[in-house]
């Protein structure tokens, strides 16, 4: 059978190519064994720089601290918010976090329920980078609040006024949106913990090995809590996708809602979303680049999968880009002549070095990924994933403040509105507390889901082991059918 | 028990407003008339407006960053077009005192997050300064921007001693971050109508007046009770064939001039502006 | 009568599944299979497969849970609004239905959320479940098979166990 073979040389190459396996997302080095050791290592002793990044955003969020307590016994003057302006950074920094967390529940959610292996080694990371950006976007609902000490009127407990919020304000559906979304994160992000939780309680000692104890509640790895684990995660994955697409669309209708101009606009939902991801999706590249100098992992996050990230991020960018002109599109050929207006203002008014500069981040600057230097090389990667991010924050800046700075009425247009250095100190001091808290957790638990990347490993064990024995069936059993094609 | 409530009167709940009529049996609705053309722009209804409704007076500063309390403010405009003076441009300036407008559909109602504001019976955009947590919503999403925020807690500093003797007993004096607004003089009329129904009867017109239209010297400003037909307001608003419950009005003839602001956002304001009339070759 | 356990670890899948194979087929009296636990650091299909039917019950309470949740909750938010001294607020009605949606499918993802993470603690018996005999290794690299059964029966099953190359046999009555 296998006579033919030599015959025909060209054939043979062609043939193996076509079955030659794409680069392998993980290293043949990599064993179960191995994965407990490098993942259980990053929680005793990172590179020294862990502790730069940790005590600089410790310094950065006392900041923050000061200027908030600066602003609650001063009033919200100092922020030197006023008439027109009435949110400045506080809401768009908000949008910012807010949108910053929907990537993480893509790539542990919707990734799950198709079945993306890519994602195993990097999705516990970004399920936590949402957890904290929801909490760092909680922060600013209380931070913009005129009366933070009354925040919990927003909240419908029953009381002995029968009083309730009102249930028909999208500040409310926000309310009950980021609650689920957080409480349903931090479950996920929990029930996903669970059986690596039990691994660091069987190797932890002392006080740590308590606190696994207690959160691991006895797993096992038991078939019958397998066989649960996975039910319930593949549930929780398909409520938590759907949910992640209700947030930020609920978001988005804190503008669309109003009927201001430039904010009245029916696209905003899958534009806020599309821009989330986007955010998102560049944040987890520049943890992946931190997480993997700083806790040594090498050897999960590897080059193809951040190339597999990269193709992601670009093809959400390119989305963003069409949802934001098409917004543009809309508004232009409309026939509501102040919000014409609006859009004409933002392009060349007060705002325009912000709008330019967000055309320029974040439309202009994703196409570097297309050079393969930019792209494999992780200090340039690095940067450029802060500047897309830059460009969204920028994009949440110039959504608020020339809308604000232009509206239906014209007594109240201002130029020149630029917000005080509280407003920057509280947005620096969230940057911060994002930071710290993420650390804390990496440094606490494991940041790389370990039984899924044991999943991982035996899967292309297995497919080894199928490619072996296929080669070996298959190859003879090709060739004779593409002779007999030619004869 | 809320259940049954809601099933009995589901067809309450679920009207919009304004509608044909909806004033028919009420017996107040409040409402307002502005005639720009015997308004001089002298300041008085603000100065009233201060001194009646406890506002702080910011200072130059403040002011100066836009964190001015002025419930009612005069704007000043300079007319464009041919419409603008040629010769003498500072002779061109046209006035519009601006004051919440109480719209029957207040884009500011919705949004609270904590319904601080919503609509009284009579017709009144209300403002909770006890329920409001300042998030500034309803500021953001008032195409007047007539709502004002407490940026700082102004009683610290704008009535020092013995001028705190001259505050309105009548009207709260509000502390850092809750936002308020034009009442319309709600203590005035609160006071007015509890009055009248002791004595078994509703308000006559112009038995109660609000603070800028008493003291506006051209009584540019007519304010009554718009539920009445026979009230001066009513009738104005007849005359000059605005309807309360239509976003845009048709009139009859040319030289008509009552009109009110923004109204194809369908706000349906109370307060109904009579147009400036010039004399260009004058 | 007090049962016995035991608990063998191997190395690789293939050799537990063949244990398990075995240990089913022998018709060893005194243990049922459904005494039977596979320890392991993954999920593993092809082990389940041999432990015969094990029903996860999760999406049942999942449905009731995203049943009553949003009906619940819709109800509360409608009759709050109706109760809330009847105010008006901007025209709207004062039981609009398009933003009580958003509530309700919020509700909705809540409810089907919580009762699923509760049905799950529930049925995986946490928190608690401690098993007589546990490995750390099996959280490592290693596949567990711990067996309960009569002690009589005990020397039989490990001698099955013991024919696919474990690593270790564990339990009251291991050599």
């Amino acid at each position: 059978m296998s006579h033919s073979v030599p015959s025909r040389p060209q054939m043979d190459v062609q043939v193996e190519r076509k079955f030659v396996p794409k680069q392998k997302d993980l290293g043949a080095d990599v064993t179960w064994a191995k994965i407990n050791k490098d993942v259980l290592k990053s929680l005793e002793k990172p590179r020294p720089v862990f502790w730069v990044i940790f005590f600089s955003a410790l310094a950065l969020f006392s900041f923050g601290v000061y200027c908030e307590v600066y602003q609650y016994q001063n009033g919200m003057g100092v922020s030197d918010l006023n008439n027109p302006q009435v949110w400045g950074l506080y809401i768009a920094t908000f949008i910012f976090w807010i949108g910053m967390g929907h990537s993480g529940t893509l790539l542990s959610a919707l990734l799950h329920i198709i079945h993306a292996d890519w994602r195993k080694p990097i999705y516990r990371y970004s399920e936590a980078m949402t957890t904290f950006t929801l909490l760092t976007a909680a922060l600013f609902v209380l931070v913009h609040m005129g009366r933070l000490w009354q925040f919990y009127y927003v909240v419908a407990y029953p009381n002995e006024r029968w009083t309730w919020p009102n249930f028909t304000s999208p500040l409310v559906w926000d309310a009950t949106a980021i609650g689920t979304y957080l409480t349903s994160s931090l479950l996920f992000l929990y029930m996903g913990m669970i059986p690596d939780l039990a691994i660091c309680r069987d190797n932890a000692r002392g006080a740590r090995r308590a606190l696994y104890r207690f959160l691991s509640m006895g797993w096992q790895g038991t078939d019958r809590q397998w066989a649960n684990f996975k039910v319930a995660y593949m549930t929780m994955a398909c409520f938590l996708m759907p949910l992640a697409v209700s947030v930020h669309s609920i978001v988005s209708t804190d503008f669309a809602v109003s009927q201001n101009p430039g904010w009245h606009v029916t696209s905003f939902p899958p534009y806020f979303v599309l821009g989330a991801l986007y955010s998102g999706c560049s944040g987890i590249i520049t943890l992946f680049i931190v997480l993997r100098y700083v806790f040594r992992f090498e050897a999960y996050m590897t080059q193809p999968i951040l190339n597999k990230l990269i193709k992601m991020t670009f093809a959400i960018a390119m989305v963003w880009t069409y949802l934001d002109l098409i917004e543009y599109a809309t508004t232009w050929y409309g026939s509501d002549e102040v919000a014409k207006a609006d859009l004409v203002y933002r392009a060349t008014g007060d705002y325009a070095l912000q709008f330019w500069g967000m055309i320029f981040c974040a439309m202009v600057m994703p196409f570097t990924l297309l050079i393969r230097f930019v792209r494999t090389n992780y200090t340039t990667l690095l940067i450029i994933s802060l500047i897309l991010n830059v460009g969204m924050w920028l994009e949440r800046f110039q959504i608020i403040t020339p809308t604000f700075a232009k509206s239906h009425y014209p007594w109240l247009w201002t130029a020149g509105w630029f917000p005080s250095w509280v407003q920057w100190g509280i947005v620096a001091g969230s940057f911060g507390w994002f930071t710290m808290l993420f650390m804390l957790y990496c440094k606490i638990f494991p940041s790389v889901s370990m039984y899924e990347v044991k999943e991982m490993v035996h899967e292309q064990n297995m497919e080894e082991k199928a490619h072996a024995t296929q080669t070996e069936v298959h190859e003879p059993g090709l060739l004779p059918e593409m002779e007999g094609g030619q004869a | 028990m809320s259940l049954s409530n809601l099933i009995q009167n589901w067809n309450s709940f679920r009207t919009r407003r304004p509608y044909e009529g909806q004033y028919e049996d009420a017996p107040y609705k409040w409402a307002m008339v502005i005639d720009l053309d015997s308004c001089i722009g002298c300041n008085a209804c603000t100065v009233a407006c201060y001194a009646e409704n406890n506002l702080p007076v910011v200072g130059k500063e403040r002011f100066g960053k836009g964190q001015a309390m002025h419930w009612i403010r005069i704007e000043r405009y300079w007319g464009a077009d041919e419409a603008k003076a040629t010769e003498f441009p500072e002779r061109g300036a046209e006035y519009l005192p601006m004051l919440c407008q109480q719209c029957e559909a207040a884009p500011c109602e919705p949004v609270c997050p904590v319904g601080a504001t919503h609509h009284s019976p009579d017709g009144l955009n209300t403002q909770v300064y006890n329920r409001c947590v300042g998030s500034r919503y309803c500021s953001a999403n008032c195409p007047y921007k007539v709502r004002y925020f407490n940026w700082w807690n102004y009683p610290d500093r704008a009535w020092p001693n013995p001028l705190e003797l001259q505050l309105n007993p009548d009207v709260t004096v509000r502390s850092k971050g809750v936002m308020e607004k034009c009442t319309f003089c709600m203590q005035r009329l609160r006071a007015g109508m509890d009055k009248a129904k002791t004595e078994g009867r509703i308000l006559a017109d112009g038995e109660v007046l609000t603070a800028c239209a008493q003291a506006c010297p051209t009584s540019a400003i007519t304010f009554g009770n718009w539920a009445d037909k026979k009230s001066k307001v009513a009738r104005m608003w007849k005359n000059q064939q605005v309807d309360l419950a239509k976003n845009s009005q048709e009139k009859s003839e040319e030289g008509i001039r009552g009109y009110r602001i923004l109204e194809d956002l369908n706000t349906y304001p109370s307060v109904v502006y009579l147009e400036r009339l010039r004399n260009l070759e004058a | 009568m007090k049962k016995s356990h035991t608990l063998a670890l191997y190395a690789d899948m293939d050799e537990a599944a063949n244990a398990l194979k075995e240990l089913k087929s022998s018709g060893v009296s005194g243990f049922r299979m459904e005494d039977v636990v596979v320890k392991s650091p993954i999920d593993h299909p092809e082990l389940s497969e041999l432990l015969g039917p094990r029903p996860v019950y999760i999406q049942w309470f999942t449905l009731l849970g995203v049943l009553l949740g949003p009906t619940t909750g819709l109800v509360l938010i409608a009759s709050a609004q109706a109760s809330f001294i009847y105010q008006v607020r901007g025209g709207r009605p004062v039981v609009p239905l398009p933003p009580d949606m958003v509530l309700t499918y919020e509700l909705f993802i809540l409810s089907g959320v919580l009762m699923t993470v509760l049905a799950t603690f529930v049925a995986m018996k946490l928190p608690g479940n401690r098993s007589p005999l546990y490995n750390a290794s099996v959280s490592e690299d290693k596949i567990g098979i711990l067996v309960k059964a009569e002690p009589q029966s005990i020397p039989q099953i490990n001698e099955i166990l013991g024919r696919h190359k474990p690593l270790e046999i564990m339990g009251d009555q291991a050599r």
